[in-house]
């Protein structure tokens, strides 16, 4: 060590500890303030609302007479009970459906030689992207019993039978089809790391393909399809979109469309809607508590051994088989929708006096595009949804990294805290989260709510948890000793952040907010309950357009809604595949 | 009695590249055990695996038991589950979610010809069970199994059922060493009892030697030499062969003159040695003599091949000792069990027992290691 730098040194170790000893809490304490105002307010403002019966809008703030009785007859009521049931069973049911076709799909995908399975597996994630309104109103415009373009099809091929998605059922197999790849998405992966000696002993002992994926392959993977089907059971529960199109025109409420309709009530039934909530923030809460038991439970299928690559079935000409069933699946999520939805937005009128008018050219036109984009409020709530995900992407990254380096790079008091605050609205479904926001600033004047602020900081809240998690396995595959080199160079604290963190993780952090962004583009829920007429957003315009009952108009916003959507999906996949090039470059 | 295994020119090429097995053929007679011994990468898996069932061969012919179970020019494929065989895999392949009774009563319970009832099942279970030691385990999850215990419930759930022919993929491999060497000397105790017609297959010699009947070495998806061990070790057939097995010492000359299987090489500056070959070299051709460090005798005048060195380095490492020596322009390293260094630095007399040099034709290759 030079003579210079020894003397330098207690300057600093004089001037470090004062600075460190209050830097750590007051840290700690901001992050854990901003979470508490993002979070746990606007909870507490729900509970409250929840258990009393003044009106915020009317009685002001803080005038509060609590009650237990009030949310006791609440949940004692028909009609809440009815929709609570109603959730069950078309959850459940979509659920059950999930989960058959997205084992099928991962057992074709990842076990046999089906050819093009890399489409497959890609093109199977597309569900995942569509806005579940713009699936509702597609399948409406298909399945509605006496217009629906299905039904029309089938008329003419002089078919008796007709399709009702106006129904339990149709709600069910919708869900069942959308929710699939959530399912998949952990069935595959486990089945992928799973051992194949595991199989090909059964082979060898004497059992039939059938009977080795009934007795060792599926229970093997049987956490990951619990995991799977516990978290689209969650996912279903917290829609919107779909039962609102499908369930709302054969009076079938399910708790997501029963809340919002005691809102839009006259007067607006914000107690009562609050306590339905918290019954649907509890049931979600209990579902998801499982899946992360289930998820933190030993996995049976990582067993030590050699690298492996994992087994593929020869399914000889069946194999063709299989490839029709993927290709159904996708014609059925996929094409047939964007097929209904580009018809009823270019036709004049949806009405076909046979089949042959489908194809008279006549009928088509851009009156319904020139109508929406005639309206004044259709720029407007691009330019707003626009506005609210840079927001959200930039105010939600932004913290997001804050809390995912301070739980995961360092050892400050109180970060564990932090990780739980963070954490809570993993359960809460977003439709509460608008509740809980509408409750917590509602009553305050001049305060957010009107604003676009108000929707931007509620995406925060919603989606904090996803983005503090793939923030922090990022952060994971840096390791530690890459900061401690830059610490032992001399640099601060922030100054490694900086210099070393942020570079190296910056297809993460790019990755994430881009995401924030297309979340918050496509999020309706929360929405539903904190816009107003100068706030509003493209997914509450369409729901808009489709309470209206104009189904061209419908159509044609979806159309405009998914291609956006797309284009947007477009330039983050490319974004973040830039990035992720530089750094592979870089390392 | 016919061949438990009969395996004649078996080929198999993944995709368009190198054969991974080319043109293999040996055959395991009933109740003997078979090692395929080589570095990874040398088919040896991939042959095993082709017996199993678990690869589809290219080309050639396997047989189990008489019946043909694949003949790919002939179309002929049966199922792995209808050769009537067991196996054992490298990373044990206990299914985690059943208990150690369940694993090995599953193959009585699935099996097509399935002739047993349930209380023979029991019986079968249990007397497996006490076969590899696990008696007293059946009721208990396998997940709360030790490695070896694991191998065990394997090994057991591919015996119960008595196939015509086990299948050992390197069962041993992912055990720590000191377990390794007391489950190899088990499951040799174990294989023999039951009279059981074994395939199997390791990179590990000391395996191969103490399980084997027969020992066959691979390399690059070609059979060397298939032999019982004492003949793998004594007469190598090749010098990859030699190599393999410990003859790490490569002196390198011209052959001067051959008879039968006798070769006299001259070494340049060291002078002429004696040597036995398998190869039918002649005069002039380029040779690699092999030998083991622990044949050469140090401080000892015998009536052949015996020359004057020196001691150039010398590593105490406890129970041996081994000096590097240099005669003539050659080198080689010697090994002396014992855990007194007898020899100094320098001047010293050494022999190399013709029977214990063996000459192969220099064909260029490297050796391993």
């Amino acid at each position: 060590m030079t003579a210079t730098s020894a003397a330098a040194l207690p300057a600093t170790t004089d001037a470090a500890p004062a600075a460190r000893r209050w830097a750590a809490p007051l840290w700690v304490g901001a992050l854990l303030i901003i979470l508490a105002f993002l979070v746990i307010y606007p909870l507490l403002m729900l509970f409250f609302g929840a258990i009393s019966d003044s009106n915020p809008v009317i009685d002001g703030f803080g005038k509060f007479n609590p009650s237990l009785t009030h949310f006791i007859a609440v949940l004692g009521n028909e009609n809440v009970r009815l929709a609570f049931f109603n959730a069950l069973v078309a959850c459940g049911g979509g659920t059950i459906l999930a989960v058959v076709i997205g084992l099928a799909f991962s057992w074709i995908v990842v076990r046999t030689n089906t050819p093009f399975k890399g489409f497959i597996a890609g093109a199977s994630m597309i569900p995942l992207f569509v806005p579940p309104l713009v699936a509702g109103v597609a399948w409406s415009i298909l399945g509605s019993p006496k217009t629906g373009l299905l039904n029309t099809a089938l008329k003419w091929m002089g078919i008796d039978f007709r399709f009702d998605f106006y129904s339990m059922s149709g709600l069910i197999l919708v869900f069942g089809f959308y929710y699939a790849p959530y399912v998949y998405m952990f069935t595959a992966s486990a089945l992928r790391n799973m051992d194949p000696s595991l199989e090909e002993a059964s082979e060898v002992s004497g059992a039939s393909a059938f009977t080795t994926l009934f007795t060792v392959t599926f229970p093997l993977i049987a956490p990951a399809i619990l995991a799977g089907s516990l978290l689209s059971f969650v996912v279903m529960l917290g829609i919107y979109g779909i039962p609102a199109a499908l369930g709302a025109p054969a009076n079938i409420s399910v708790l997501t469309t029963y809340i919002f309709k005691l809102t839009a009530w006259s007067p607006p039934l914000y107690n009562t809607a609050a306590a339905v909530a918290i019954l649907l923030m509890a049931v979600t809460a209990i579902f998801v508590w499982a899946q992360q038991r289930v998820l933190s439970g030993r996995s049976f299928a990582t067993v030590a051994g050699k690298a492996f690559r994992p087994r593929s079935l020869n399914l000889g000409p069946w194999r063709w088989f299989t490839f029709s069933l993927a290709i159904a699946y996708l014609f059925i999520v996929v094409v047939l929708p964007t097929i209904a939805l580009v018809i009823a937005a270019f036709r004049r009128f949806l009405f076909f006096k046979d089949f042959d008018a489908v194809f008279d050219m006549k009928a088509y036109s851009w009156v319904h595009f020139n109508s929406i984009f005639d309206n004044p409020l259709t720029m407007v709530s691009i330019w707003n949804t626009m506005k609210v995900g840079l927001i959200t992407a930039v105010v939600g990254g932004v913290l997001a990294f804050a809390i995912g380096y301070t739980i995961n790079r360092t050892n400050v008091a109180g970060r564990k805290s932090i990780d739980l605050l963070s954490t809570i609205p993993v359960a809460i479904p977003g439709l509460v989260v608008g509740v809980a926001y509408l409750w917590a600033w509602i009553g305050l004047p001049g305060g957010l709510y009107g604003t676009i602020w108000i929707l931007a900081l509620a995406f925060v809240a919603r989606f904090i948890p996803d983005t503090v998690k793939s923030l922090s396995t990022s952060f994971m595959q840096i390791h530690k000793e890459l900061e401690e080199a830059a610490w032992i160079c001399g640099r601060g604290l922030l100054s490694t952040i900086a210099t070393i963190m942020v570079p190296l993780a910056r297809p993460g952090i790019i990755a994430s907010m881009t995401l924030l962004f297309v979340l918050a583009v496509r999020e309706l829920g929360s929405s539903l309950f904190l816009y107003t007429s100068d706030t509003t957003v493209m997914a509450v315009l369409l729901l808009d357009y489709y309470e209206g009952g104009n189904v061209g108009k419908t159509a044609a916003f979806s159309l405009v809604q998914t291609v956006i959507l797309g284009v947007l999906l477009g330039i983050t996949t490319w974004l973040s595949r830039g990035s992720a090039e530089s750094t592979a470059r870089a390392g | 009695m016919s061949a438990a295994l009969l395996i004649e020119d078996l080929v198999k090429k993944f995709g368009t590249g190198k054969a991974a097995v080319d043109g293999v053929s040996f055959d395991v007679p009933a109740g003997e055990i078979v090692v395929l011994l080589g570095p990874s990468g040398c088919g040896k898996t991939t042959t095993l695996r082709c017996v199993a069932g678990l690869e589809h061969p290219t080309g050639g012919r396997i047989s189990i038991g008489g019946r043909v179970v694949s003949e790919p020019e002939r179309g002929v494929l049966v199922s792995p589950r209808e050769r009537d065989i067991g196996m054992v895999f490298q990373s044990y392949a206990v299914w985690p979610h059943m208990t150690v009774h369940q694993n090995v009563a599953y193959p009585l319970k699935y099996r097509r010809k399935n002739t047993s009832g349930s209380g023979d099942i029991e019986s079968k279970v249990r007397e497996t069970l006490e076969l590899v030691g696990l008696g007293e385990y059946a009721q208990r999850p396998v997940t709360s199994l030790s490695g070896g215990q694991m191998q065990r419930v394997a090994l057991a759930r591919s015996l119960v059922y008595r196939p015509q022919l086990l299948l050992l993929d390197e069962p041993l491999s992912n055990l720590d060493s000191k377990l390794r060497i007391r489950l190899r000397d088990e499951l040799r105790r174990i294989l023999k009892m039951t009279g059981m017609t074994g395939l199997y297959v390791t990179h590990d010699q000391s395996e191969a030697v103490v399980l084997g009947d027969r020992i066959g070495v691979m390399k690059d998806g070609k059979l060397l030499q298939m032999a019982p061990p004492g003949e793998i070790y004594n007469r190598p057939a090749d010098s990859f062969v030699a190599n393999f097995t410990g003859a790490s010492n490569v002196l390198k000359g011209k052959v001067l003159e051959r008879k039968g299987e006798q070769a006299i090489i001259d070494l340049g500056a060291a002078g002429r040695i004696e040597a036995w070959t398998p190869q039918p070299l002649v005069a002039g051709d380029k040779a690699r003599v092999a030998l083991r460090a622990e044949n050469i005798r140090l401080g000892e005048r015998g009536p052949a091949n015996s020359f004057t060195g020196r001691v150039t380095e010398r590593r105490y490492q406890g129970m041996q000792t081994i000096y590097d020596v240099e005669f003539g322009d050659q080198k080689v390293e010697v090994l002396e069990l014992g855990t007194a260094a007898r020899h100094n630095d320098g001047e010293i007399a050494l022999t190399l027992p013709p029977d214990t040099c063996w000459a192969y034709r220099d064909d260029g290759q490297a050796t391993v290691d």
